[in-house]
């Protein structure tokens, strides 16, 4: 009995102990790992910081502007180009049983409801032959005329076209207390129809749509076909620059000319930045 | 075997040991007991005192020792002083720590190789310089200072014992030049030593896991550089300052000075290059100081817009003559004045007010004391004191008086903001805190000042300041420079002191250019109009976009009924015939023709 208890009472010291010094051995583990870890926190604390300085560094808006001017086509903004949302015509509403009505829209926005052979040429399809493309424009219309169903009349994509002709024709400021009277003006002869053709976007292939398929759904596809080019307009007035950004207007740029803004900007390099640093750094010298 | 009671043991064991002095025995019994009470008292004292240490040490004390390591803080840094950001976010100056190399040369066996390896791993080190210091006498010599990670890298490479590396810190500014006046400096030892490094030295160091937020914004900052140097280069000046101010909170958004310097390396510079012209520099501000003079003269009640005053006789006294710079010999109405920037028209104005009301009002304006600015280097105005009839003459066409261009344009901005006075402020206002303000002059006064600023752009001596969309107001000043105890001809400083939308101002945009040179573009003329004013307008045409202003219609009714003005001090525009309102027609740019933007190509 007495030796029993004694086996009892030792085992449980024993097993105490053994878990005691497992534990501790374990926390010792665990602090080591600790302060492994804070030490990796610390340098890549570090080196977080040095990340920051040369991303700012190489985030230098003069550096920035230069580059920019190397490799973009892309002016500073001009007041010309801001629009005011308020000026902004909003979508006229989808009247299925309502007549035929012109759309009221400021500014010089093409009226759909007139027949296309009064809609100036350039104001249309500037990037396709004009001839051409009024006679196919011109096509279908005539072809829905008769037609008793008056939702063919309005189709859903013109009024875009009407929107983004507005927003791009109306006068940088349509002051909202003088409203425009919604008269068809003769559009002036827009930059892109003095481009030449070849510098453009290829026409896309809708044109011929509405010829392979008369029906009248199909009737509205010519008007969105007219509008890539038309949307182009106002950022592509660059023509006869040999940039390797000019990706859309020549699907294959001139190997040389690209060798050439290579080497002339300085492209820093990923293995570079560090040595950029270092320049920076000016007390090493 | 049982043992008897501890306390029945002890008694025999006593009784045993004290049984030969029989007589005494019941003492000695006594006297046992009282040891044995004594000792058992001192044993469960200490034993209690030990199980009481126990129970705190296993139960209230959290797990015994303190530990040696705790997890690292989030949103702490590494280095000992705070970055400085921009109103944005981008960084102005930061610290990186860097690892400086050292040697012990009395464990470097063979001082030639080691050299040789080093120099070969360090190409700008000096192989004769490092042999010299490995093959020294001394414990410690420095090698090399503030080495790269790469550098670090490739001395680790060599594995040469003796070398160990220090971690230290350096101050770097990504900006360079682009802010070098704002944010100044540091020493050797990270001190502070110009510029926000100066005046926030205390703070950066004390809080550094809080960068120090400006209300720069570094986009303007370059544009304002960039126009400025493009303009020094075209007008052969010997210096530039341009501020950009924000009118309704009193932030300045961009602080240039020309020249500049490279914050990483300002040893050795020229004193003038270190020289913040945009707030330590005063100066004689010239026709500029005319928007205080008018505001004055407005809000005193004794005069109105419309009010004449006599343009034609030259005022002496002493041994002054005070003349119109090219005079239309005739009576002018104070917008005229202010329009032609008449000096005479301006005298008469100050005048009518007087000498006390100039003086109190010039004081309310801060052109007494430097400005709220936080940056070390802000200058003391130099006021006329005694404050004559001569000095307040002078001081209403701005010269006798020398303010720093903050000076202007912290005051300029609290004449067109609705008469409050802002503290010009370079830290960031946190949003929703209140900003402090003090009206300085009336609303009526400040909207009246705003139709005269906008004025001189359609039709005064700033027309070259217009952008379309944007409204500008503004006014030109030349002051010439006064060397010694005469004033020179051909040395002087024009500036420009423009702000938009003038509808409902935000921003104001001011140019100074430091002895600019006429050039056959400007037809002999280096005056404001011809030399600040297209600058300013470059600048507003550049950074309007960024600053979201809405550009707006110039000849649209709510615009001119908020900004119109004639010659006469009418201010109804629609009495006017409709085509007499120019502001909307486009001036033709005059004077500079340098644009630092190229033009865009004319297909349209």
């Amino acid at each position: 009995m007495k030796g029993k208890t004694w086996l009892f009472w030792g085992g449980l010291i024993a097993a105490a102990g053994a878990v005691l010094f497992q534990t501790s051995y374990d926390v010792q583990d665990l602090e080591e790992k600790l302060a492994g870890l804070n030490r990796k926190i610390v340098t890549e604390q570090e080196s977080i910081q040095v990340l920051r300085a040369e991303w700012s560094y190489l985030n230098d808006p003069a550096k920035l502007e230069e580059l920019a001017r190397a490799h973009l086509a892309l002016q500073p903004t001009e007041a010309r180009q801001f629009v005011a949302l308020d000026s902004l015509p909003m979508r006229p509403a989808q009247a299925p049983d309502a007549a035929p009505q012109p759309l009221p829209l400021p500014g010089r926005g093409v009226n759909p409801a007139l027949p296309a052979s009064v809609v100036p040429v350039a104001a249309r399809a500037p990037s396709a032959p004009a001839p051409i493309a009024t006679a196919r424009l011109a096509a279908p219309v005539p072809a829905q005329a008769p037609q008793p169903v008056n939702t063919a009349r309005v189709p859903a994509p013109t009024p875009k076209l009407s929107m983004d002709k507005a927003l791009e024709k109306t006068p940088v400021i349509v002051p909202a207390a003088l409203p425009v009277a919604p008269t068809v003006k003769s559009a002036p002869i827009k930059p892109s129809t003095l481009i030449p053709a070849a510098a453009k976007a290829p026409p896309a292939p809708a044109p011929a749509a509405p010829v392979a398929a008369p029906a009248p759904t199909a009737a509205p596809q010519p008007v969105p076909a007219a509008l890539p080019p038309g949307k182009m307009a106002p950022n592509a007035p660059l023509p006869p620059m040999n940039r390797p950004t000019d990706i859309a207007n020549r699907p294959i740029p001139p190997a040389p000319s690209a060798g050439k803004t290579q080497a002339s900007a300085p492209q820093p390099k990923a293995t570079d930045s560090l040595g950029l640093l270092v320049a920076r750094l000016g007390a090493n010298r | 075997m049982t043992l008897p009671p501890p306390g029945q043991l002890l008694r025999r064991v006593f009784a045993a040991l004290t049984h030969r002095s029989k007589p005494s025995a019941t003492a000695a019994m006594e006297q046992t007991r009282y040891r044995l009470m004594v000792t058992a008292a001192v044993v469960t004292t200490v034993f209690s005192a030990i199980g009481v240490k126990l129970v705190i040490a296993t139960l209230f004390s959290h797990g015994g020792e303190p530990r040696q390591h705790h997890a690292l803080e989030l949103d702490t840094t590494t280095t000992n002083r705070a970055d400085i950001i921009d109103r944005n976010g981008n960084l102005l100056a930061t610290s990186l720590v860097t690892q400086s190399l050292y040697a012990d040369p009395k464990l470097i066996s063979r001082p030639d190789e080691a050299a040789r390896k080093l120099v070969s791993a360090l190409p700008e080190l000096d192989y004769k310089e490092v042999y010299g210091k490995l093959s020294g006498d001394k414990r410690f010599v420095w090698l090399k200072r503030n080495l790269t990670p790469r550098q670090q890298y490739a001395v680790h490479r060599l594995g040469i014992p003796g070398m160990s590396f220090e971690r230290e810190e350096r101050r770097f500014y990504p900006a360079g030049n682009l802010t070098s006046h704002i944010v100044g400096f540091t020493g050797v030892d990270n001190n502070g030593l110009a510029g926000l490094e100066q005046g926030f030295s205390k703070r950066l160091n004390e809080d550094p896991a809080t960068p120090l937020q400006l209300s720069i914004d570094l986009r303007l900052q370059h544009v304002l550089r960039k126009e400025l140097i493009a303009t020094i280069q075209e007008f052969r000046a010997i210096g530039a300052a341009g501020i950009v101010f924000d009118v309704r909170t009193g932030e300045v958004m961009a602080m240039t000075s020309l020249p500049d310097f490279d914050p990483q390396d300002p040893t050795g510079l020229n004193p003038e290059t270190l020289f913040n012209r945009a707030t330590l520099g005063v100066y004689e501000m010239g026709s500029t100081f005319k928007i205080f003079n008018s505001a004055l003269a407005l809000d005193s009640g004794k005069i109105r817009v419309t009010d004449t005053f006599d343009a034609v006789h030259p005022i002496k006294i002493g041994r002054f003559t005070i003349n119109d710079y090219h005079s239309l010999r005739r009576a002018l109405t104070v917008a005229e004045v202010f329009q032609h920037s008449s000096n005479l028209g301006s005298v008469r104005m100050a005048q009518v007010v007087g000498i006390a009301a100039q003086r109190a009002f010039m004081a309310k304006m801060g052109f007494t004391r430097p400005t709220a600015l936080e940056l070390p280097e802000s200058g003391w105005p130099l006021v006329p004191n005694p404050w004559r009839e001569v000095n307040s003459m002078t001081i209403s066409f701005g010269h006798g008086i020398s303010v720093s261009p903050m000076h202007t344009v912290a005051a300029a901005a609290s004449v067109i903001n609705g008469g409050v006075f802002h503290p010009p402020t370079i830290l960031l206002r946190q949003p929703g805190a209140p900003i402090p303000g003090e009206q300085v002059v009336s609303r009526q006064t400040s909207d009246m000042m705003r139709r005269m600023f906008r004025f001189v752009v359609t039709e005064g001596t700033g027309k070259s300041a217009g952008v379309k969309g944007y409204v500008v107001g503004g006014k030109t000043g030349t002051a010439d420079k006064q060397k010694g105890r005469h004033y020179q001809k051909n040395s002087r400083m024009s500036s420009f002191l423009g702000a938009f939308p003038m509808h409902d101002p935000r921003y104001i945009v001011y140019v100074l250019i430091d002895e600019p040179q006429a050039t056959a573009k400007t037809y002999g003329y280096a005056t404001g109009g011809w030399v600040a004013a297209p600058a300013v307008g470059r600048i507003i045409k550049q950074i309007g976009p960024l600053l979201d202003v809405p550009t707006v219609d110039e000849s649209a009714p709510e615009i001119l009924s908020a900004t119109y003005l004639n010659a006469a001090g009418s201010t109804n525009w629609a009495q006017q015939p409709p085509n007499t309102p120019t502001a909307a027609a486009p001036n033709p740019p005059k004077g500079s023709t340098v644009a630092s933007v190229p033009a865009p190509a004319k297909t349209r």
